[in-house]
């Protein structure tokens, strides 16, 4: 059996998260079984329960495991395509049908990471992060809410830049020199929250459109960005060209 | 005194400290806690975090003995006493240990912007280190904000430097 490695730098989430990726890759979590509770996995790989919790989270996030309230985690069928890498040049997200979008900047401040937002900028728990909250609306109807989550010392004076009317991307790229190499999006139907709920204008029982990126630049990830988008009049668009 | 030190002198820097906005929950600032200050190995003392609004400005700041008054039941919360002998009412806190599982929960769901202490005092950077003195003990304060002209935080000033300066000039009188 594969166990971890104390000795080894890379840290314990990660290697706790490839060796269960190799479970179900050797099927021996086969295709819609239930793994090991939480603590079974604690008592097998002797370690404690927030590497454990990552590891599942981050492999829910990719689409191998699915939880289920009260019932448990199961290995899902995979649904995320991998085939779709190319050498692209992108664009920020931009809404569809070349629509005049005005931004309303809704915080711009510093965070620790909360929740589970270190495991998704992969950034150690006690390190300053930026946080970034736009609205963006069309006709003054909004449209998308945007979250984005970058540490703090890779971009310090990104605190008091101008977001309302210049591109994130841009500054990140052209101003902090942290060209983005490569990004992965996530795509889900989401139940949203009370402020996403109000700030959106929806009503209570429709579902919307999450958009998870995460931006790295090199090896290092540099953003994590959430956005939220009413379900109907406008589409995503993300563009990629092949070079 | 003190060979004219002022409040840059001895002050740290703000990034010592975690940082939260004012909106997140005493449940998630818990959670901060518990990461930040209490399973890290830096020496934060006094062991705080500040508060911010969206658009980084300081409102506050949130310590261990906040966080517990947060989670605290209302009955239990001091009263303002009239001319009438002080009692001993830590027998009261029998009632809170039987309520504390649901009660406390529930309780935590609270924004930190209502337990939090507001930033309502603070020196500038030019400031003599008595005046930091000063406010500390006449406020009950362990931190101090640095404020830029009246605006752009710089900077905290924490007791035991405060402490530290003026003890020196003492023993050395």
């Amino acid at each position: 059996m594969e166990l971890v490695h104390r000795e080894n730098s890379q840290k314990l989430y990660i290697q706790l998260e490839n060796i269960f990726k190799n479970k179900i890759g050797d099927k021996k979590w086969s295709v819609g079984s239930q793994i090991p509770t939480e603590e079974e996995l604690c008592k097998i790989y002797g370690v404690s329960k927030a590497p454990v919790r990552a590891a599942i989270l981050e492999l829910v996030r990719q689409g191998y495991l699915m939880r289920q309230q009260g019932k448990g985690t199961f290995v899902c069928k995979r649904v995320i395509s991998e085939g779709l890498l190319m050498h692209t040049s992108f664009k920020e997200l931009m809404l569809d049908a070349g629509v005049g979008f005005s931004t309303k900047v809704l915080a711009q401040t510093v965070t620790m990471p909360v929740d589970d937002i270190d495991v998704k900028l992969n950034v150690p728990e006690d390190k300053h992060l930026i946080y970034l909250k736009r609205l963006m609306l069309v006709e003054n109807e909004p449209v998308l809410l945007q979250e984005a989550y970058i540490p703090h010392h890779l971009c310090p004076k990104l605190l008091r830049d101008n977001i309302e009317n210049n591109s994130l991307f841009e500054l990140i790229e052209k101003k902090y020199g942290l060209k983005i190499t490569k990004v992965k999006d996530y795509i889900e139907v989401v139940t949203p929250s009370a402020d996403e709920i109000k700030l959106l204008g929806l009503s209570d029982c429709t579902g919307a459109l999450l958009l998870e990126q995460n931006f790295y630049s090199g090896d290092t990830q540099i953003m994590y960005m959430r956005s939220i988008k009413k379900p109907e009049r406008f589409r995503f668009l993300i563009e990629f060209e092949r070079k | 005194m003190s060979k004219g030190k002022v409040a840059k002198d001895v002050m740290i820097d703000v990034f010592e400290f975690p940082h939260i906005p004012y909106w997140f929950s005493i449940r998630q600032a818990i959670g901060i806690v518990k990461k930040s200050l209490l399973g890290s190995e830096k020496c934060h003392h006094p062991m705080a975090v500040l508060v911010f609004d969206e658009k980084y400005n300081l409102l506050g700041t949130l310590s261990l003995k906040d966080i517990l008054r947060g989670l605290e039941p209302k009955f239990l919360k001091p009263t303002t006493k009239a001319q009438v002998p002080s009692e001993d009412e830590s027998g009261l806190s029998v009632l809170w240990d039987t309520l504390f599982d649901k009660g406390a929960k529930e309780a935590a769901e609270k924004p930190v912007s209502e337990v939090m202490v507001p930033a309502k005092f603070f020196v500038q950077p030019d400031d003599p280190i008595t005046k930091a003195a000063y406010l500390m003990v006449h406020n009950d304060l362990a931190l101090l904000p640095v404020l830029e002209n009246k605006k752009k935080f710089v900077g905290l000033v924490r007791i035991r430097e405060v402490f530290d300066e003026l003890s020196s000039s003492i023993l050395e009188g």
